[in-house]
């Protein structure tokens, strides 16, 4: 009997420990406050008004695009599962967020046909940023017609630039650090 | 000795069996039309209104009457000019995704190349004897 409750706890202690927010492009990867002392250059005037949206994190967690680029600029990546060229683009745009500590946010964005595709991807990636499974009225409204986009959003939610096919990290980097003042 | 012909009546039996010609290895290039642009040579997926088409999508081959003759996944595209006669100039062109893939078919007179939510592609076996991969445009 005891070794049954002892089983038992087991289980449920195992269970909470691969639930807790440890998946993988899930909660535990959204970007904590803005580092102190950072400020960012306001968007052109120009620009045009990143179209807004609602997703759920590949864990479930609910995320809105707005809530992110309220306090720090955002890169979106519209990726896919089955895209094999993607997850190098997807790594090179986490390396060139990842030089500003936090300042800037990276969103990886999936279809809603590739859930599971999807957590396997942000799984092997294991970038330390969170994805999305946005539905297709997301990717129309960004022109995404094809998974390996990346849309450079400034604080505030104007949008920057896009790279249909990928951008570098030599072509990221620099307008990213035109975003942060000096 | 006895090995001896035991091996030849093996070989034998393995030269009568795929003399028949049972089945053809039809050599496809499935073309999505997307017109995207991309630069040439890259891997693609089919791009909307064709995003259902990529690298893990399921095709079947249906011969006349519908019953499935092959079943596989289509492979990763490359971007292909969409109109070679153009000289666009500039790296990034409008192009077409190309998946080339190799089915056996046994014999039909005819077949039928599904893909989810695609118009399904009719084509007669005598079009498999050439010499080049038979090309499969799609349509939306």
């Amino acid at each position: 009997m005891r070794l049954l409750a002892s089983l038992a706890a087991l289980f449920v202690l195992a269970s909470c420990g691969g639930g807790g927010g440890e998946t993988a492009g899930g909660a535990a990867d959204l970007p904590g406050p803005v580092p102190a002392g950072v400020e960012f250059v306001a968007p052109p005037g120009s620009a045009l008004a990143a179209p807004d949206f609602s997703a759920e994190l590949i864990d479930g967690t609910p995320v809105r695009a707005s809530d992110l680029w309220r306090d720090r600029p955002v890169v979106l990546v519209f990726t896919a599962s089955y895209c094999d060229r993607c997850a190098e683009i997807h790594r090179r745009a986490a390396e060139a967020v990842g030089a500003h500590d936090g300042a800037i946010a990276l969103l990886g964005v999936v279809g809603e046909d590739d859930v599971d595709g999807g957590r396997d991807y942000a799984d092997e990636l294991e970038l330390g940023h969170p994805v999305a499974v946005a539905s297709e009225r997301v990717w129309l409204d960004y022109a995404a017609r094809e998974p390996g986009l990346v849309v450079l959003v400034a604080r505030g939610g104007k949008v920057l630039r896009g790279w249909p096919g990928g951008a570098t990290v030599a072509e990221l980097r620099p307008r990213l650090e035109e975003l942060i003042a000096r | 000795m006895r090995l001896g012909a035991c091996c030849l009546l093996a070989l034998l039996l393995a030269g009568c069996s795929s003399g028949g010609k049972d089945t053809t290895a039809a050599r496809l290039r499935v073309v999505v039309p997307d017109n995207n642009i991309r630069e040439e040579g890259v891997e693609c997926a089919g791009a909307r209104p064709f995003r259902q088409v990529h690298r893990g999508t399921k095709f079947a081959v249906e011969d006349e009457d519908g019953g499935v003759v092959a079943e596989g996944e289509l492979p990763a595209g490359r971007a292909e000019n969409a109109d070679p006669s153009i000289d666009w100039g500039v790296e990034r062109i409008p192009t077409v995704c190309v998946m080339e893939l190799e089915v056996d078919l046994p014999e039909r007179p005819r077949y039928r190349f599904v893909l989810p939510d695609t118009v399904p592609l009719e084509f007669d076996a005598a079009l498999l004897e050439r010499d080049e991969p038979l090309q499969l445009v799609l349509s939306g």
